[in-house]
């Protein structure tokens, strides 16, 4: 028994009458790595969050070591040695990380004073110790994702966590940095810590976990070893029917030009350039991918290109016209969408009704029948048509956006800006953190939209999704656009991964 | 949806039912231990609040302030903007009023609107420096319309000296512009109190931005802006323009409410006459929660409270401070989140059922 860190039995979680968990049981052994799969809404996060404190259950137990526990909030769960990390990642931008590890947790002097030194002498040991590399003195905000995500499991290592939950690790990750992860995961449990993944993907839990348990549904429909199943039975598993990884896509024309940008440098916040001199042309029906580490400038070329950002130099021009430093409204009115990377703080409003997010850019880009006032019955179709053809599960569409979960979220952002019939996409990690059903549905309607005679500028951290969606591929390195490949049949993730890391470049 | 509905109006109504309650038992026990009858304290309260026609007047006099800064504060509250300068904007939008009102006849028809609209105007221009301040050089309007407050209130002060001669008096509560013409000024609609048409003003500025904020794509941006600004700037609402409109449409009201002030009650500008009307606006928008009907209903309360709480204090011993401290009490007590209170009894119920079942089973 000794050997099984935490143990759940028969636990339930109810939201008014909607059941998130039914009596689940799971057993974790020390020292091993855990997967946790299933759908959007299958009760995976509901589930860490009973085991983190966030929830209680509504019923069932918890052991940890052996030894039932009730916890009634997150720090009764860190006092246990259990730590989380989040999906969306709970820092303060504001502060340096070493204050964010800190936060909580705070080593003084005296009893009262910040013993910052400390603090720094210890976060430095675990780092050194699990071969973590993470500038401490440094913003938050001014890190990229996948050191943030370092951060935090930092963080959850330095509050003395035995058992950490990874909630969707590699949604934000390179191929590269999903290596650097895992071989930070292998080395975290061969120190004796356990690890629970919750994640989609189904390749990486082929390739990392030790046990895994599908849940569908809230309730639990296998436990698995990798080495006794396959991706199929997993799959079938999570959403109860085979699921096609494959998208069809059929010849399209491609036109003329429709976005062309020359020589765009556009710096961050801080005066620092972060994309350098870039120059690059989407036409008419074409998808263009864009790959790169995460931090490499992607966003900021995209928030230039749709005006939430002013460009240092260059211009940019649509449709021949030239619209460098034109404002969001104006780039809707000319037909012109995007979908954000960041779909809690830029894309959506959590505490407004699907149908108040589904009208903004609408408002602008379409007008209604009276431009000033809110035709209800237009709005509420246009929102329905999302709901409808964009499967966006809510039961009602004056219900908060907040009240869905991120897949669904995710899937009323990217419907909005698809149905408007926008002649510019830009796309920015269209799938991040959902599920394979979700995913497959997503990248069909891109392929589709294209077929249609869209253009898409895609960004994506991922680069299956890059490779499986995109016409052409540009990678960005450094600020800088280093490759523009055609995307045939025989370029492979390994070339492409090569140019992300800046081992290769083409000549300007 | 019905019934989501008919649970969040439960609950707004449960919240309010609650905290009067709570008030009223609270307002007990402090009248208690000052050794007063809050029963006595009470009747003289109602009386001097509904208890006569002309209670009944007091307390639409008071009303209808509260009304027009409460929607005027709720406007800003509503977009995420920090407008304290109520109080500033209607000084400026009563000085106006007074000098309008009382310089020159005009036919009523022309005089009493032209009035309003030019009070309306001066709150609007004085709301407008915090507001260019912010977008060019990104000053914090909280604090930037907080000091003008006083910057208006003397400067008000000062131009009354200058308009009236600084050798008219010495003292600052004796200076007063001149009376204003009767051409100017609202009717009275219960003889012999102070409550004017101005109450119909304020119900119709309380209900237009009710309208604005429901149907019009205005009102939408509006609210947007003040729910997540990213995501407003993202889909595309010139924010820029919707913060100005922000600071004018507050500002106008707030200086509306200075005309409606002079022209309903006053008569003259007087320094320093407000007492704190513009605050009461900031907390009745507050408590109002960002709807402008309830507005209405909490300033019923609050002028019912204000007439009330004068007459209570000529008949009883109980301070009328009283009242100033329970209304704050009152914005505490709304302030708190019954709804997750009420979520987490369910849920507590919920599992309490579940038990049962599973015993039974």
């Amino acid at each position: 028994m000794d050997d099984i860190i935490l143990e759940v039995k028969h636990i339930s979680k109810y939201f008014g009458t909607f059941a998130a968990n039914k009596n689940i049981d799971l057993k974790v052994k020390k020292g091993t790595v855990h997967s946790i799969i299933g759908e959007n809404g299958a009760g995976k996060s509901t589930l860490m969050n009973m085991i983190s404190g966030i929830y209680q259950p509504s019923q069932g137990e918890i052991y940890v070591k052996g030894e039932k526990v009730v916890f009634r909030n997150p720090n009764d769960a860190t006092k246990r040695g259990i730590g989380m990390v989040h999906q969306e990642f709970m820092l303060f931008p504001e502060l340096t990380i070493l204050e964010n590890l800190m936060m909580g947790f705070e080593t003084t002097k005296s009893g009262r004073f910040l013993d910052k030194k400390k603090a720094a002498a210890d976060i430095e040991e675990i780092t050194k110790k699990y071969n973590f590399s993470i500038p401490l003195n440094q913003k938050a905000e001014e890190l990229p994702v996948s050191l943030l995500q370092q951060v935090e499991i930092v963080k959850v290592l330095y509050k003395g966590a035995e058992l950490i939950i990874l909630d969707e690790p590699t949604a934000v990750l390179t191929p590269q940095g999903i290596e650097g992860l895992f071989a930070a995961i292998r080395n975290l449990t061969k120190l004796g810590k356990t690890i629970i993944m919750i994640t989609h993907k189904l390749k990486e839990v082929m390739e990392i976990s030790d046990y895994i348990t599908v849940l569908k549904d809230g309730e639990v429909t296998g436990n698995l070893l990798p080495q006794e199943t396959n991706e199929e039975e997993m799959a079938s598993l999570m959403v109860g029917r085979k699921v096609l990884f494959n998208t069809t896509k059929q010849e399209k024309q491609i036109g003329g030009p429709i976005l062309e940008v020359k020589k765009l440098t556009v710096a961050d916040s801080d005066g620092v350039d972060r994309v350098k001199n870039v120059s690059l042309t989407v036409k008419k029906g074409e998808i263009v991918g864009i790959a790169g580490v995460a931090g490499s400038g992607q966003s900021e070329l995209v928030e230039a290109i749709f005006g939430l950002r002013r460009p240092k130099s260059g211009d940019i021009y649509y449709k021949n016209e030239l619209i460098t430093n034109k404002t969001p409204r104006e780039k809707r009115q000319v037909k012109i969408g995007y979908v954000p990377q960041d779909r809690l703080a830029t894309g959506c409003c959590v505490n407004g009704s699907l149908m108040e997010n589904c009208i903004m850019g609408y408002h602008v880009a379409h007008k209604f029948s009276n431009p000033r006032l809110i035709n209800k019955k237009e709005a509420r179709d246009f929102t329905e048509d999302v709901e409808k053809q964009f499967q966006v599960k809510i039961q009602d569409i004056s219900d908060a956006m907040g009240t869905m979960s991120g897949g669904n979220i995710q899937k009323a952002i990217v419907g909005r800006e698809f149905m408007q019939d926008n002649n510019l996409l830009i796309i920015e990690d269209p799938t991040r953190g959902i599920d394979v059903g979700a995913i497959e549905f997503i990248w069909q309607k891109i392929i589709d939209i294209s077929e249609q005679g869209c253009s898409i500028l895609l960004v994506s951290h991922e680069l299956g999704e890059i490779m499986e969606l995109s016409d052409r591929i540009l990678i960005m390195y450094n600020g800088e656009i280093t490759g523009n490949l055609l995307n045939t049949a025989d370029l492979d993730e390994k070339t492409v991964g090569l140019y992300m890391l800046g081992g290769k470049k083409d000549e300007a | 949806m019905k019934l989501k509905l008919k649970l969040s109006t439960k609950l707004e109504i449960m919240k309010y039912t609650v905290s009067v309650v709570l008030i009223i038992i609270i307002g007990s026990l402090i009248i208690l231990s000052q050794g007063d009858s809050p029963l006595e304290a009470g009747k003289a309260l109602l009386e001097g609040s509904v208890g006569s026609l002309s209670a009944l007047g007091t307390t639409i006099r008071w009303t209808t302030p509260s009304i027009i800064t409460g929607i005027a504060a709720l406007i800003a509250f509503k977009s995420g903007i920090w407008n304290c300068g109520i109080e500033g904007q209607m000084y400026f939008g009563a000085f106006a009023a007074a000098i309008v009102g009382s310089a020159f006849t005009l036919p009523k028809m022309i005089h009493l609107p032209l009035t309003l609209i030019v009070a309306g105007l001066a709150g609007m221009a004085f709301a407008f420096i915090p507001a260019i301040l912010k977008l060019t050089l990104n000053v914090n309007e909280l604090i930037c319309t907080l000091m003008l407050n006083y910057a208006a209130n003397l400067f008000t002060e000062y131009l009354t000296f200058k308009y009236m001669g600084f050798d008219a008096s010495e003292l600052a509560d004796a200076i007063a512009t001149p009376d204003m013409h009767p051409t100017a000024r609202l009717s009275t609609i219960i003889p012999r109190t102070s409550a004017s048409t101005a109450i119909f003003i304020a119900i119709i500025i309380a209900i237009v931005i009710f309208l604005l904020y429901k149907y019009t794509v205005l009102g939408y941006e509006l609210k947007m802006v003040g729910e997540n600004l990213r995501f407003s700037k993202y889909g595309g609402v010139n924010y820029k323009k919707v913060f100005i409109l922000i600071f004018l449409i507050s500002g106008f009201i707030a200086g509306l409410c200075g005309g409606t002030e002079m022209s309903g009650s006053f008569g003259k500008f007087r320094p320093a006459f407000a007492t704190n009307l513009g605050w009461d606006g900031v907390m009745i928008a507050s408590i109002a929660k960002n709807n402008p009907i309830a507005v209405i209903f909490i300033s019923i309360f609050w002028g019912m409270l204000k007439s009330g709480s004068f007459h209570m204090e000529r008949m009883t011993n109980t301070n009328r401070l009283v009242i100033t401290l329970l209304q704050a009490v009152f914005v505490l007590l709304v302030a708190v989140d019954y709804e997750s209170l009420y979520k987490r009894f369910c849920e507590k119920r919920q599992l309490k059922k579940l038990r049962a079942q599973k015993e039974v089973g």
